[in-house]
């Protein structure tokens, strides 16, 4: 359990969000082009790692936005808080 | 209003604690980002929609409440006493808004019930089911929050000092009044 800080409602409780897995995965342009291990690369693939991690979350009981976070998976630490379209403020 | 089926029927009373549902009570959902939406919107209600996040604004007769940056509920501050389903404030803002493609209105009178809470043990009630802080919001005349209470989402408005406006889908109120009489039972 911990803290998350909405950038629209400002801090809440994690179990208000849903999170929406690995963030600032493209789709490729022209899918039809693609293999199909190509396509399972993009549609399957995540990096999952131990360590700071991009991820999207929704606020699901709040306002329903999705935004971005910067999470060290290895203790839950939230290195930054952003939202959809911006640059991730953090490497 | 014709034909509301009130769905909590009961007015509970506890030391320090009071709730009953308020009914029939007109509620909208209007939802827009474009400048025009807010001002048309302003125009229309005669009063200016809430932009700071968790906060609400109030005339005589609405009251509005700052959802999420492009959500808002509008509900009437009295009970509709008209025997009629048509709202003048649902017709204005379709012709205002959803006519000139600025945003949407959706009426959700029904979908939503209106429990009023007073007294000094709110909070208290609150904290038994509910991950949200109220720490500054009880102090906050005016402010909105959603949240969840035993795992139901809910809207909460801090109407005045020991009064709080819950709104919770009709589906899920009965089960939750139940649950808030049985926890209040217990504070």
């Amino acid at each position: 359990m911990f803290l998350i800080n909405c950038p629209f409602c400002g801090e809440r409780e994690q179990s208000e969000f849903k999170a929406g897995g690995e963030a600032h995965i493209k789709r490729p342009k022209q899918p039809t082009e693609l293999s199909d291990d190509e396509w399972a690369e993009f549609l399957f693939m995540r990096k999952n790692i131990k360590g700071v991690q991009f991820e999207r979350w929704n606020h699901a009981h709040g306002c329903r936005k999705w935004f971005n976070i910067v999470r060290d998976t290895s203790n839950d630490q939230i290195k930054a808080v952003y939202k959809m379209g911006e640059k991730p403020p953090v490497k | 209003m014709l034909n509301y089926n009130q769905p909590l029927k009961d007015q509970k009373s506890y030391q320090g604690l009071q709730m009953s549902e308020i009914s029939p009570v007109m509620k909208l959902i209007i939802r827009g980002k474009k400048r025009d939406f807010l001002s048309a919107v302003g125009k229309s209600l005669n009063m200016v929609l809430p932009t700071k996040a968790n906060t609400s604004t109030q005339s005589e007769k609405l009251t509005a409440l700052w959802l999420s940056p492009d959500e808002w509920m509008i509900f009437s501050n009295n009970v509709l006493e008209e025997k009629t389903n048509t709202y003048n404030t649902e017709i204005l803002l379709n012709k205002n808004i959803c006519n000139l493609n600025l945003g949407a209105v959706t009426d959700v009178t029904d979908q939503y019930v209106r429990i009023t809470l007073k007294g000094d043990k709110i909070y208290d009630l609150f904290q038994t089911g509910s991950p949200f802080n109220f720490n500054e919001f009880r102090n906050k005349i005016g402010s909105v929050t959603q949240t969840i209470i035993a795992k139901v989402d809910v809207i909460i408005h801090n109407q005045s000092q020991n009064e709080v406006n819950l709104f919770v889908r009709r589906s899920f109120s009965e089960h939750l009044f139940s649950w808030m009489n049985d926890s209040a039972s217990r504070l």
